[in-house]
């Protein structure tokens, strides 16, 4: 029950927050120059009926904040509306998202099964010449930028062929069997992947490392050593159950993360995911779907602190007690 | 001293990556010496295609050698890809091209000349005072729903879609002679007339738009301008689709790629009389940038690209082991130049748009001669757009057949000849700075859109070739919707470097530019629409637009818009740079090619062909 009132608590907190990303994005959108018909104004063969029906419909011929309360009110009642080319945001969106999450699913699936016990191995192995080496290693995947590393694999894969040059699918897909459209879509996974997992691995491990480190460290952990605990219930038992709370943490912003963390990388490998779309809706100041997915990046922001929060009362004895004292 | 020791390695760390940098950008010579050798070389085109009747059904028959059928076509479009499949919604390129692949026009543009031929239509008839055109459809062909092509069709999309203004208004624009829109009756099944109230030159190739199905689109465009414009949008199943042209869309793919197949009812046969298209399908991968293309291509995925830059050159010294053929298809329609803003009016406070010294300088054709002298354009073509590019003297592009051939070669870079210019105006130097005859020290700006590397470059070229005479010229490239609305709408520019594409057919499309009251109307733009304070050369422009319109044969068009390039030549409100020169890479399987500088490399879809023997050896 006391959880129950907690979330809902949570929640209308988030309201007023909403509220004002709303309206300082829309503003800062707006009140840029850029100017969504800049491309007609410059194109001889426009003419002037043309663009004014276009501002028209648009809505660009009325004040800001009459636009604003017109998105807003529709926002509230569930209507993203329509891109600047009359085709509908939630369409587009929905079109994309899966696609998005399949890659950075799977990333964050990867990257905790391979980055949590990696971090515990470095830890337990503390300056034997294994924590040297995955140190260097997981210095080298912070280091490297994750375009940069991209278009090096992209160059890798021209040259010898094996595998394809970014996208999602080949362009016989629709006539392979079941097995051949799985086998194609890792094919084009691959590689994007790869980038992702090297880079997002690199920051897990070291977290991991870090706290397992800080917490072996501790009193209670040479209290339970000293007491004749086998080392293996002092770690597994003691410690990381106390090393893990900051990796929830973590993985509330992971959460945020799954929408819009890979933009780079989908950009670089031409992937059909979210990140090209809303490159290419803010450069044409496509107000709508902008809108659209900064509110969708804020919400997930919100919704994955909250599922932290909320794990951590699990895991957490101290935050549960302070909870049903309030 | 540890400080002074960090300085100093940085420094040489910089050092070395600018050596780097110096010896990575070589290959500029191997593309020059390719662009000035390799021009076109002449492609023997195959005769126009002709009508011939086989059981009553008007086949258009193709006289390119017969190839074989089967195999797929892989080429690219950068950017998001279409935004609508519907030929009436385009609003850019991508979407246009798409749309226009699955529907014929009743003419289309011959590539060998640009004349306007008859496609879907079967012949047409223009009467002696130019007004009427009979259009003969052909009969017994079909849309890809065995419905028959009928004069009710196209009787439907001229009155009830195009004239109406539905969608995108820009063909209805384009046929608006003196505010009045032409007349479109059907005679019979099969024949058309169109009448306009003058007679006008480019409604012909105006003809070329796509005809719509009735028996499809009539109950979208009973529900209303909002219905229509989300009517075949990208998320309409493409098998609702009815079209008339050479492929039907297959697949979207959203952010990857469309596939087109063959329309099995298309009205092209070969010599042997077998139905045409050769090709299965034809597929657009939708590429996000250049980068990505170019590796689309090295990876074998796309058989065709448009080269730029240092790749031609780089891709010329491969060809000969590849499988590949490299077509230089001679310059584009695309133009740089820079613009001078004449405008002498004032703005709704009273202000002057552009301040009175400089109008002084603006208005004076030395002036604008001085420059147009100092500008070095060849240095620009072969250091900016690696030699390839031509430089550009006139107001058509060189490839338009309107081109005043007489001015095309212009004139090389000459100081000697800006400065005597200047002399002649009462310019004077100081110190080697310029001074005009009140004293005033020769300062302007100049723009661009910031982000367009090509015409930042050029922005620096120009004010290096000003700053030799002494003018002072402040480079400001400003962020492209800012420029738009100085351009457009707050008029309080200097100078501008700018590009706009045209076609090689139709100079009447500039009308808009060149025309006193047109809306992009650069260098004395006048906000309010109205023709007044004109310039004689610009009421001299004015006419000859609208005469040249009302003259129907080309002989008699050619003379008038020679003149017209001859006046912006004398006049130069606009002094033209270069035009680039495209570069097209194919792969050596498809049969059937026939590079045209007017069409391009694959304007001919429905002919081309897999070449069997290079099929089986792969």
């Amino acid at each position: 029950m006391q959880i129950l009132i907690y979330i809902l608590k949570r929640i209308l907190q988030t309201i007023p927050l909403l509220i004002v990303v709303s309206l300082i994005s829309f503003f800062i959108i707006r009140l840029s120059p850029v100017d969504p018909l800049a491309e007609l104004k410059l194109n001889p063969s426009i003419s002037k009926e043309t663009l004014q029906k276009e501002t028209e419909r648009l809505g660009l011929n009325k004040p800001i904040y009459v636009q604003y309360a017109l998105w807003a009110k529709a926002f509230v009642q569930g209507d993203l509306g329509v891109c600047s080319t009359g085709e509908s945001v939630a369409g587009k969106l929905k079109e994309r998202i899966p696609n998005t999450l399949l890659l950075t699913a799977l990333v964050i699936l990867l990257t905790w099964l391979v980055g949590v016990p990696l971090g515990i191995l470095a830890a337990i192995s503390w300056k034997t010449p294994l924590d040297r080496m995955l140190t260097v290693l997981t210095s080298i995947g912070m280091a490297i930028p994750s375009f940069f590393f991209a278009i090096l694999l992209l160059i890798f894969a021209v040259k010898t062929g094996w595998f394809p040059v970014g996208g999602l699918t080949s362009y016989n897909f629709n006539e392979m069997n079941l097995l051949g459209k799985i086998w194609d879509i890792t094919h084009h996974l691959i590689l994007p992947t790869t980038v992702l997992f090297t880079i997002s691995l690199a920051g897990l491990q070291r977290q991991m490392r870090a706290n397992l480190l800080d917490v072996l460290d501790s009193d209670y952990v040479k209290f339970a050593r000293a007491k004749g605990l086998s080392e293996f219930k002092v770690l597994y038992k003691h410690a990381l159950r106390n090393a893990i709370n900051p990796m929830i943490t973590l993985l509330g912003f992971e959460f945020a993360s799954l929408l819009s963390g890979a933009a780079l990388t989908e950009y670089v490998f031409q992937y059909p995911g979210l990140g090209r779309l809303v490159l290419e809706a803010v450069l044409k100041s496509d107000i709508n779907l902008v809108m659209a997915s900064l509110m969708m990046g804020a919400v997930m922001l919100v919704l994955g602190n909250l599922i932290a929060d909320i794990l951590l009362i699990f895991t957490d004895p101290r935050i549960r007690t302070v909870n049903s004292k309030q | 001293m540890k400080k002074f020791l960090y300085v100093l390695l940085i420094i040489i760390l910089v050092l070395f990556a600018l050596k780097f940098f110096i010896n990575a950008d070589i290959p500029e010579l191997e593309t020059l010496k390719t662009a000035k050798t390799e021009s076109l070389a002449p492609v023997k085109l195959p005769a126009s295609p002709k009508t011939v009747t086989i059981n009553g059904i008007d086949y258009l028959q193709s006289q390119a050698p017969v190839g074989g059928f089967g195999g797929v076509l892989v080429a690219s479009t950068i950017g998001e890809g279409p935004k609508t499949f519907n030929p009436f919604n385009t609003k850019d390129a991508t979407s246009a091209t798409m749309a226009d692949t699955m529907f014929d026009g009743l003419v289309a543009t011959r590539a060998k000349d640009g004349e306007a031929v008859p496609k879907l239509a079967k012949s047409f008839e223009i009467s002696p005072d130019g007004k009427t055109y009979t259009f003969k459809l052909r009969r017994g062909i079909k849309w890809s729903d065995n419905k028959p092509i009928t004069a009710e069709d196209v009787v439907f999309t001229w009155n009830k879609i195009i004239l109406t203004g539905l969608g995108n208004t820009s063909t209805r624009d384009s046929v608006l002679i003196d505010g009045q829109l032409p007349k479109v009756e059907k005679t019979d099944d099969y024949t058309v007339k169109f009448t306009t109230i003058k007679p006008f030159a480019p409604f012909l190739r105006i003809l070329s738009a796509p005809i719509a199905p009735k028996h499809i689109f009539e109950p979208a465009v009973r529900k209303g301008e909002k219905y229509f414009q989300s009517f075949w949008s990208t998320t309409t199943p493409p098998k609702n689709f009815v079209i008339s042209g050479a492929f039907k869309l297959k697949e979207y793919v959203p952010a990857q790629r469309i596939v087109f197949e063959r329309n099995p009812n298309y009205y092209e046969i070969n010599l042997n009389g077998e139905k045409l298209p050769y090709l299965d399908k034809i597929i657009y991968l939708i590429v996000g940038d250049l980068n990505n293309e170019i590796l689309k291509f090295e990876a074998k995925e796309l058989d065709t690209i448009s080269l730029r830059g240092s790749n031609v050159g780089r891709y010329k010294k491969r060809e000969a082991k590849s499988d590949f053929i490299i077509y230089n298809i001679g310059p584009d329609t695309g133009t740089m130049f820079v613009a001078i803003n004449m405008n002498k009016r004032k703005n709704e406070q009273g202000k002057y748009y552009v301040a009175t010294k400089k109008q002084a300088w603006f208005n004076d054709r030395n002036f604008r001669y001085a420059i147009d002298w100092a500008i070095d354009r060849q240095n620009m073509v072969n250091n900016i757009a690696n030699g390839l590019a031509s430089p550009l003297f006139t107001a058509e592009s060189l490839n338009s057949i309107y081109l005043n051939k007489k001015l095309a070669n212009g004139h090389p870079k000459d100081l000697k000849k800006a400065k005597e210019y200047l002399k002649k105006s009462g310019f004077y130097w100081k110190n080697k700075i310029l001074y005009d005859k009140r004293n005033n020290r020769v300062e302007f700006d100049l723009y661009t859109n910031a982000g367009n590397t090509e015409r930042e470059a050029i922005g620096v070229m120009v004010k290096q070739d000003l700053e030799d005479l002494g003018m002072r010229v402040n480079f400001k490239p400003v962020e492209f919707n800012s420029l738009v609305n100085k351009l457009v709408n707050s008029l309080d520019w200097d100078l501008v470097i700018m590009g706009l594409t045209g076609t090689p057919l139709e100079p009447h499309n500039g009308k808009n530019v060149w025309y006193s009251t047109g809306s992009l109307h650069l260098f004395n733009q006048r906000p309010d629409g109205k023709a007044t304070d004109r310039f004689d050369w610009e009421v001299k422009l004015d006419k000859i637009i609208d005469e040249a319109s009302l003259k129907i044969t080309f002989n008699d068009r050619k003379k008038l818009y020679d003149e017209y390039q001859q006046i912006i030549y004398d006049e130069k409100p606009i002094i033209y740079l270069y035009s680039p020169i495209r570069v097209i890479a194919i792969r050596k399987k498809f049969g059937n090619i026939f590079p045209s500088p007017l069409s391009g490399v694959t304007y001919n879809l429905d002919e081309i062909y897999v070449k069997q023997k290079v099929k089986s050896k792969k």
